[in-house]
């Protein structure tokens, strides 16, 4: 397989993991299709030396954090790459009705007010669907400390929405999102 | 309130919506393509493939990204008579070349004076093409390398921000120009100089660094003149004055493809003799490989005879099996070249040898 095809078949077999791990992470919606076109254009400079298929997910997911963390302090698009899937993104979230469910916002709150570190271990694990040696992996913690941060994290999260055994009920049920397979 | 209902809490709360794939309208691909038709930069160090890492790679892709750049045409070159390879005794010497092999060398090297390690122990074991504004010199000391890469300055600025994404920059000053340090893990990192008369240098640690021996060694890198370049070299390195002599020898058991050019082996810069023999062989393979296509394409039955048994000749040729030791080149060679023997000619047999 030549380096184009394995970027093909790189980015047909992740670009929805990509986007989602960039839409749950920004803002603005479309500013998910600048993270997605920068990671991937990462990748595609990095093709000759593209980690094995078991592995470039979370490679990815490795430069999608730092695209973000970049994206977050300068506020800027470096690249003009991803205009099509910008004006896309825009034109197509219109406003989710569980968005506005009280305990759906009081979470993202919650999440917020976690220790950066702490919040992308549990997100990646619940959202992305990682193992936390996974996760680890991503954050470029050791399992050891991958596993005391998300502990912690659960922790405080329980502290910061209260110890509620308001259960997510048949209303957040109804509401929820189903959480898209991410095959690992 | 469990761990699986706070997680479950969390789930709740996530604000993709996967159906939003759906209504993408192909803006995916859109981005797919855009990201393609975008230059890609050197990740992969240029140099002689060890088996080690061809393995880990797409082999031909690799071996092409081994002998990138090495094809560009030179004005060096072309300010020379043309000169037309009339087969393996017909090499013109060098002597009949304008100016000597030695000033040769130091014309293409004067064109950009580069950096060396004022350091005992410190040997160059890969070089190309220092008289382009690419190219590449790696010195070995023990159990440690550095790599030393050209590009054009118009290309700093894509670097710079590429490797932004392996770590923060930390500025320091390298051969007396301002550079950024930039961390790949605690005992692989680069420096890369800001760009000076056309070009800009980045250095890259291989093997057994830590912060201090890299910032150590980032002292005793120093400019140098085109002389001192050169006489920096090991005998071994094919520079521009060597190459007719050196083609000769590795095409003596190399059929000639029709209306073979040796000026196509322009050689400005220096060469190591893996990168020199890629660049032969490679070219001499490609002639035939288009050679093959045109006659397949005309019905000229014999003219495709000719070709395919030139490409199968090339499990002996001496050069191949030379450099196979060092690298997987010949491997792609023949792999390529029986194909196209066969009727078969890859796609990708230009990437894969970089005609």
């Amino acid at each position: 397989m030549s380096s184009e095809d394995r970027f093909r078949h790189v980015y047909a077999g992740n670009f929805e993991a990509l986007l989602a791990y960039a839409s749950r992470r920004v803002e603005q919606p479309d500013d998910a299709a600048d993270v997605v076109a920068e990671t991937f254009l990462v990748a595609w400079r990095r093709s000759a030396d593209l980690p094995s298929d078991d592995e470039v997910r979370l490679w990815l997911y490795g430069v999608a954090r730092r695209v973000l963390a970049n994206h977050h302090r300068s506020g800027i698009r470096r690249e003009r790459l991803g205009e099509r899937l910008r004006q896309c993104l825009t034109a197509v979230s219109t406003p989710d009705p569980g968005s506005e469910v009280p305990q759906r916002l009081a979470v993202q709150a919650a999440l917020r007010r976690l220790n950066d570190t702490d919040r992308e271990m549990l997100l990646l694990t619940v959202w992305e669907g990682l193992q936390p040696r996974e996760a680890a992996e991503v954050v470029g913690v050791s399992p050891t400390a991958a596993r005391t941060r998300l502990s912690r994290a659960r922790a405080r999260l329980r502290e910061l929405v209260g110890d509620d055994p308001h259960a997510p009920g048949h209303v957040l049920d109804v509401l929820a999102v189903p959480v898209p397979k991410e095959g690992r | 309130m469990t761990d699986e209902h706070l997680d479950r809490l969390v789930r709740d709360a996530d604000p993709y919506r996967p159906e939003i794939i759906q209504r993408l309208g192909g803006a995916d691909q859109h981005l797919l393509e855009e990201i393609m038709s975008t230059p890609k930069l050197d990740s992969v160090p240029a140099r002689p493939l060890r088996r080690t890492l061809v393995r880990q790679l797409a082999g031909a892709t690799a071996a092409a990204a081994a002998v990138a750049g090495i094809f560009a045409t030179s004005s060096l070159w072309s300010a020379q008579p043309d000169d037309v390879y009339a087969g393996p005794t017909g090499l013109p010497s060098v002597g009949t070349a304008a100016i000597s092999g030695r000033e040769l060398d130091l014309k293409a090297a004067q064109e950009h004076p580069r950096l060396l390690i004022d350091e005992p122990g410190w040997k160059a074991i890969s070089v190309y093409g220092f008289a382009e504004e690419n190219g590449s010199i790696e010195f070995q000391n023990g159990d440690r390398s550095l790599q030393m890469n050209w590009y054009p300055d118009e290309q700093y600025q894509h670097y710079y921000d590429d490797r932004l994404h392996v770590s923060k920059p930390e500025v320091t000053t390298v051969a007396n120009r301002p550079a950024s340090i930039f961390t790949y893990s605690k005992n692989d990192m680069s420096a890369m100089l800001e760009p000076q008369d056309g070009t800009f240098v980045e250095l890259r640690t291989g093997g057994n660094w830590t912060r201090a021996t890299f910032d150590e060694i980032l002292t005793h890198v120093i400019k140098v003149d085109a002389k001192s370049f050169l006489k920096a070299l090991p005998p071994e390195i094919v520079t521009p004055g060597d190459v007719r002599e050196e083609a000769a020898k590795i095409l003596a058991d190399v059929p000639s493809p029709p209306g073979f050019d040796v000026s196509v082996l322009d050689n400005a810069g220096a060469n190591d003799p893996y990168q020199f023999g890629a660049a032969v062989a490679g070219r001499v393979t490609c002639d035939w490989i288009a050679e093959w296509i045109r006659a397949d394409s005309a019905g000229d039955h014999q003219a495709v005879k000719q070709a395919a048994a030139a490409l199968r000749s090339s499990h002996q040729w001496k050069v191949l099996h030379d450099m196979n030791d060092e690298g997987d080149y010949p491997e792609v060679v023949w792999e390529i070249a029986d194909k196209v023997a066969d009727g078969d000619v890859p796609k990708w047999y230009k990437d894969g040898l970089g005609c």
